[in-house]
């Protein structure tokens, strides 16, 4: 399958081990990915907050550039892939088209709504399907407990996102048992992770992310797993600050979504880049190690 | 005729403060048809079977707001939640209290710090002393007007929004999403005349404190839309009074940020954002993520076809917002 691949600012600066991880999973998996130097950034929730209708229509750009080359357009961040349904959703009335049309037309660019934005979660899941999956398993995860970790905007608002159950999610975990993980059901796994207010009160959004993998811990979880590298930041590179607000250590590794599929297929850590992460993830790697 | 019935066990529960060691988990099983609100099924525990088993209730007919409790961890309406689905999929029904706020018996808790918040945002048209209304006339709205206040007179206050909230639990500087969808209905009231002034205050009074997680908007069960009208709430203070806070610099910045590279320089977003002097604060934490991340310093490369990019921004960014205030 060939997919536009929309990386998202993060993945493609701090957050680079995501974009690598990816690429080597949609290599082992044959997912096609062509890239688009012409991408902006999807707004990340902000733009929209200073300005709603501008944030639509860059996006809108987005969506039209993968239609002009009739591919849909695969997402690996879960605000990234909220923000870009959303317009999709908001471009539905006819007053805001009118207005991002006015400002698109002089350029040339059309956007009609035919490009469908998906994350990976769901390419994986629905796409390429959890059979073919677990046929490219070479190293399965010796049960390793890893808690899911989705991310709101992968979610809601549900009747926007059209995604799964935005209370009762079950993709992730049901691809953590294909890779040979046990997932760990916890309540703070459809949870905020405090991103969104790491710039405004950085004690109260570490609270938030401490109180999540603590959630997590209590429930077993010896490693977390994200879709979204902005929970990525704060569960991970957040995460000294969520034990100082919690008070207590928390040494819980945190990976990003094709990372975790990437190990049971059998890329090495270095290619996942799993030594970028500010949490040391030795535990897990060692303990598959051990195990082969 | 006799009517199909299944069997529901429902683990409630209760707690008296200052009487109670510790809350426990009362266990009730009972026949019933699967339509039956989950409000019905705990007044018969209540007649039948435990007549101290507090709740709060009124309408049984989810326009009062009173019966909001957690149902399978959720926060939703006993009147309208049928037991049916619930026992479906999880195979019990767990009944608990609102969350965020302290329980005073069982399933009823102590509402002040909601209503609190509620009273903060004067929910009461203000007028201009200078401009009173013509002795004897109403003020009427036209359609279109009313329309403007979206789907938040819909809301009957029941606290849902304020149990599932995040930022409430986290941050009792936050006002909840109830407060600030109210406050929303009346910035964008063309009778009241102190909407600047509201916007101007709740720039400073949590406002920036949403998470947009919109889990407020998942509980509300009259489809009010909090964290939406919260988003409008932003934008409109910005357009009032400019960036001042932390959020509002952070969320212009983001804009300003976008418009020079089309994606993100995450190193100039923070200067942005917190000032130079903030900026240095925030260093022993940043110079952790550089050592193993150092494109953090590094500026992106302008995308291809910026120039469209500057277009669409001249073409939209004129600082009106997308809610012209009234």
């Amino acid at each position: 399958m060939k997919l536009a691949y929309y990386p998202g600012c993060v993945a493609q600066e701090s957050g680079k081990e995501l974009d690598m991880a990816t690429r080597w999973v949609a290599k082992a998996l044959g997912i096609e990915l062509v890239s688009f130097p012409s991408f902006s950034c999807c707004g990340s929730g902000f733009l929209d907050e200073a300005n709603e209708v501008l944030n639509i229509a860059l996006n809108a750009r987005n969506l039209a550039i993968a239609e002009r080359a009739g591919l849909d357009l695969l997402t690996i961040c879960s605000t990234c892939q909220g923000m870009l349904t959303l317009a999709n959703v908001r471009l539905g009335d006819p007053k805001v088209k009118a207005r991002v049309d006015g400002a698109l037309r002089p350029l040339g660019i059309e956007y009609r709504g035919t490009t469908k934005v998906k994350h990976l979660l769901q390419v994986l899941t629905e796409d390429i399907g959890l059979d073919a999956i677990r046929a490219k398993v070479t190293r399965p995860l010796d049960g390793l407990k890893v808690g899911a970790f989705y991310g709101c905007h992968l979610l809601r608002p549900a009747d926007e996102m059209g995604w799964e159950s935005a209370e009762e999610p079950h993709s992730f975990e049901d691809l953590l048992s294909v890779l040979g993980a046990s997932p760990v059901y916890y309540r703070g796994r459809v949870m905020c992770c405090g991103f969104p207010i790491q710039f405004v009160k950085p004690e109260t959004a570490s609270k938030i992310a401490g109180k999540q993998i603590v959630d997590a811990k209590a429930h077993g979880a010896e490693a977390m797993a994200t879709p979204c590298p902005l929970c990525h930041i704060s569960l991970d590179g957040y995460q000294n600050q969520a034990a100082k607000a919690v008070g207590h250590s928390l040494d819980m590794p945190v990976l990003h979504l094709p990372q975790v599929v990437g190990l049971a297929l059998g890329a090495s850590a270095e290619e996942l880049g799993l030594q970028r992460h500010l949490v040391s993830t030795t535990p897990i790697t060692d303990r598959l190690r051990a195990r082969a | 005729m006799s009517e199909e019935t299944v069997t529901a066990t429902f683990d409630v529960y209760r707690f008296e403060p200052g009487k109670d060691a510790a809350p426990r988990y009362d266990r009730y099983v009972l026949d019933l048809p699967p339509h039956t609100p989950v409000l019905t099924a705990l007044l018969k525990v209540r007649a039948e079977i435990d007549p101290s088993l507090t709740l709060r209730y009124s309408c049984r007919s989810a326009i009062c707001g009173s019966c909001a409790m957690q149902i399978n961890s959720k926060s939703r309406l006993a009147c309208e939640a049928a037991i049916g689905p619930e026992l479906e999929r999880d195979g019990r029904i767990v009944i608990e209290p609102m969350r965020n706020q302290p329980v005073l018996r069982d399933l009823v808790v102590d509402q002040e710090s909601f209503w609190r918040n509620y009273s903060k945002i004067e929910p009461h048209l203000i007028l201009d002393p200078r401009h009173p209304m013509p002795e004897g006339r109403e003020n009427p709205m036209t359609p279109e007007e009313v329309d403007r206040f979206k789907e938040t007179p819909r809301c009957i206050a029941c606290a849902a929004c304020y149990s599932a909230c995040p930022a409430v639990e986290a941050d009792p500087a936050f006002p909840g999403p109830m407060a600030l969808a109210k406050l929303f209905r009346f910035v964008v009231d063309p009778r009241d005349q102190a909407h600047q002034d509201r916007l101007v205050r709740i720039q400073t009074d949590g406002l920036w404190l949403c998470l947009r997680c919109h889990l407020c908007t998942e509980a509300c069960p009259k489809d009010v839309r909090p964290s939406e009208r919260i988003r409008d709430l932003k934008e409109m203070a910005i357009a009032a009074q400019g960036a001042t806070e932390h959020g509002s610099r952070h969320a212009v910045g983001f804009k300003e940020n976008i418009r020079e590279r089309g994606q993100l320089n995450e190193m100039k977003l923070a200067r942005q954002t917190f000032g130079p002097i903030g900026l240095l604060a925030q260093a022993p934490q940043g110079i952790r993520i550089w050592r193993k991340k150092p494109e953090l310093l590094r500026a992106p490369h302008p995308i291809e076809g910026q120039d469209e990019v500057e277009k669409i921004y001249e073409a939209l960014d004129n600082g009106k917002t997308k809610e012209d205030l009234p």
